[in-house]
């Protein structure tokens, strides 16, 4: 090869503008395997801003002093000082047994009668449709708006359900039912569970819809009752679904404290106080962020490990 | 016929438009200054008389928009305590006295010393009226209008029965025993030991001789009087049984509800729910006011005002023109009249439609002893999330009087740590 030749087959020489053009190192870039990189930068700090700059500095404030009625001390590092005072606190222990309790019955409840529901609106009967809308009337209510009429059908005084009760000879006299701590918690969780089932209807429902016929077809054939199908073709078919909304659903009733909040607000003493009561109440009564902060990253805890547990045991990845 | 237009006519109309689209509402929001006003105004009578309020606001003062929101009181600290965190403040907002210290605090509240100073109307109000928004020389408010404590009772029964309204403790207990009737469902008091009763039990525990913030500015309480009266007012369930059994989850509207429909004798509460009462009751016949009974130690009703603080300092010129309106006589009466909050103002309290009615009496005499709340950093959450419960716990027989006090105390100890 001659030495003209190999000059005439290399690029012209950059000019300066061509070196620092962006537009053509966009371009060098885009034929890299680092462009992917690139695409997805904008969603990395998306998450990095929503996700976890909250997360994390939730986790810092739980070692920090943060009193906003106390400016002086605040922002300064605490360590485990809010975990310490948590472990001799009896009621963030009382709170925490409370909780167990709202959650286990809470979403027994919900499962069972959303299951029912499910099943049932599932046999395409006569105004099937309508019902479907109408059973789904409490999800579609907000927790303010359940509790309050709730709150007030359940009165001790006006209320209908006591109305209703006395009449039917369930009941001698109007009862208190938030006023008395052994009927507090099941009353709320009754009004949860009314407010919530529908949230497995739906779920359940969309997962029937997904079932072969044919299944059901076999089995009859088989000789396998109602019973028999449901448990075994049915519920196993469900599982991935099952587990999705139990799980969603444990999360929104260790977290949320509003319902509870407009019933009884932990109440009477403190037989319906539930962690994230307790957490709200440190926060934005006591304003302490620094003990509310710790008990929220215990309860971020403990919907992680059960989530994790729930999974493992409920063998749900392995479909 | 069938009109022709080109694209360039069509341009020149549309961009001819949206020139004046553009101008025309700047023409005339020009002159307008918005404000928001956060409150926590609930009941119907309550938001009859601060639409009253708005109205003669906007007759006089064209060229501010107050825009009134609505905060629950349960909801009231999360929400400015979120708006001043993350810097989304309401121009004004109304803070009950025993807020100031923790919104002072967090550096929710701008000074208005010099404006209230140079006030045409200051010499309307007394000093004392300040006394709970001023800190270090500093005043963060005016007072809207006042929560005066005071006590409805069911004056038909209490004739019937040859009973005189209560001044003292014991006269009220005593009251409470004899009007109680629960074979029909009658009781002698509406104890509210649901949300909102826990300044009660502070009233009674200061009657009974234990201030919780002593003339020296010193915080605590002493053990045997907070059992006395612990013992007394939880009692009344506990032992007298002159309390409806629900009392323990009883908050404002279950109380009210209670008196109205013939539930209940006599209730504690504020001139606040005069109208609601009367808009049932017939007053003077049915009903009657009383100022708070004495305790053993001393006589305490609460004054607690209402105030109107600046929060943003955006349109500050704006939202001081709101503030001080309040403090007008026709504002005054005319929400006085829809809701039966006293003026704040001494002069508008003297207005003849106050004075000149006999069941405002009750009202006017507390004027003249009424204390304010117990204001530290700290209080309101303490009342709130310690006393309420430890009372609730004696009313449902899981504590006595005694482990009470001992969290109460604890408890205290540990807001002002």
């Amino acid at each position: 090869m001659s030495r003209g030749r190999a000059m005439a087959a290399l690029p012209p020489p950059r000019s300066t503008w061509d070196a620092i053009n962006p537009l053509r190192m966009l371009g060098e870039l885009s034929e890299t395997r680092y462009w992917m990189y690139l695409l997805l930068l904008p969603s990395a700090l998306l998450i990095t801003a929503i996700v976890l700059f909250p997360t994390v500095y939730g986790f810092q404030l739980s070692f920090t002093e943060m009193r906003l009625n106390r400016p002086a001390g605040n922002g300064a590092f605490v360590g485990l000082k809010h975990y310490q005072r948590m472990l001799a606190d009896p009621i963030f222990w009382l709170s925490l047994r409370n909780t167990a309790v709202w959650v286990t019955f809470s979403i027994v409840i919900e499962f069972v009668v959303g299951l029912v529901a499910a099943l049932a609106l599932n046999r395409n009967l006569p105004g099937g449709k309508i019902l479907a809308v109408l059973i789904l009337v409490p999800y579609f209510l907000p927790n303010v708006v359940a509790g309050n009429m709730w709150a007030l059908m359940l009165d001790s005084r006006v209320g209908v359900v006591n109305d209703i009760l006395v009449n039917i000879g369930l009941l001698d006299s109007y009862k208190a039912w938030f006023a008395d701590p052994n009927t507090a918690m099941a009353t709320a969780i009754f009004v949860e569970a009314w407010h919530s089932f529908p949230f497995f209807t739906l779920l359940i429902m969309a997962g029937l819809k997904g079932i072969p016929a044919d299944l059901y077809k076999a089995a009859d054939i088989d000789g396998a009752g109602a019973f028999a199908q449901l448990r075994l073709i049915t519920l196993p078919m469900l599982r991935t679904i099952i587990a999705a909304a139990v799980i969603l659903r444990v999360i929104g009733l260790v977290n949320s404290p509003d319902l509870l909040l407009i019933l009884t607000q932990g109440g009477p003493g403190r037989s319906t106080q539930v962690l994230s009561l307790y957490a709200f109440q440190n926060a934005y009564s006591d304003f302490n962020f620094g003990y509310a902060g710790a008990l929220s990253v215990v309860m971020f805890v403990l919907l992680m490990l059960f989530a994790w547990a729930y999974i493992r045991l409920s063998k749900v990845n392995q479909d | 016929m069938t009109a022709k237009f080109d694209r360039r006519s069509v341009l020149k109309l549309g961009g001819g438009m949206l020139a004046a689209s553009a101008l025309l509402p700047h023409q005339a929001f020009a002159q307008q200054t918005a404000i928001n006003y956060w409150h926590t105004f609930t009941s119907q009578s309550e938001a009859a008389g601060l639409q009253a309020v708005l109205d003669l606001f906007k007759a006089a003062h064209p060229d501010v928009a107050v825009t009134p929101e609505n905060i629950p009181n349960p909801e009231f600290m999360a929400k400015i305590t979120a708006a001043v965190v993350g810097g989304s403040r309401p121009n004004v907002t109304m803070v009950a006295s025993e807020r100031f210290e923790d919104l002072l605090a967090m550096g929710a509240l701008s000074d208005m010393t010099d404006r209230i100073a140079g006030w045409e109307r200051r010499a309307d109000f007394d000093d004392k009226r300040f006394a709970s928004i001023t800190k270090d020389g500093k005043t963060y408010g005016v007072p809207g209008f006042t929560f005066v404590d005071w006590g409805y009772y069911r004056k038909d029964w209490f004739d019937e029965a040859g009973l005189a309204a209560p001044t003292t403790y014991d006269e009220f207990r005593d009251a409470a025993i004899k009007l109680t009737d629960a074979s029909k469902g009658r009781f002698g008091f509406g104890l509210r030991g649901g949300p909102g009763g826990q300044n009660f039990v502070v009233n009674v525990i200061e009657a009974f001789g234990s201030p919780v913030k002593k003339e020296d500015g010193s915080i605590g309480l002493d053990r045997d009087i907070v059992i006395k009266a612990l013992d007394w007012y939880a009692g009344l369930l506990v032992k007298d049984k002159a309390v409806p059994p629900s009392a323990a989850n009883d908050g404002f509207q279950q109380v009210i509800s209670g008196f109205q429909t013939g539930q209940t004798a006599m209730i504690w509460h504020h001139t606040g729910s005069y109208q609601d009462i009367a808009s049932k009751l017939k007053p003077g016949v049915e009903f009657g006011t009383f100022a708070m009974p004495a305790g053993p130690a001393t006589r305490v009703a609460r004054l607690a005002y209402a105030y109107n603080c600046i929060t943003n300092d955006e349109n500050a010129d704006a939202a001081w023109e709101w503030i001080k309106f309040w403090g007008e006589p026709d504002a005054a009466v005319a929400f006085l009249e829809k809701t039966g909050y006293m003026p704040a103002s001494t002069v508008a309290a003297q207005d003849e439609r106050i004075v000149g009615n006999p069941m405002y009496k009750a009202a006017a005499d507390t004027l003249g002893f009424g204390i304010p709340q117990p204001s530290f950093p700290g209080a309101a959450g303490w009342a709130q999330n310690t006393v309420l419960p430890a009372l609730q716990q004696i009313l449902i027989g899981q504590a006595t009087p005694d482990q009470a006090a001992d969290q109460i105390i604890e408890g205290l100890a540990a807001a002002i740590a």
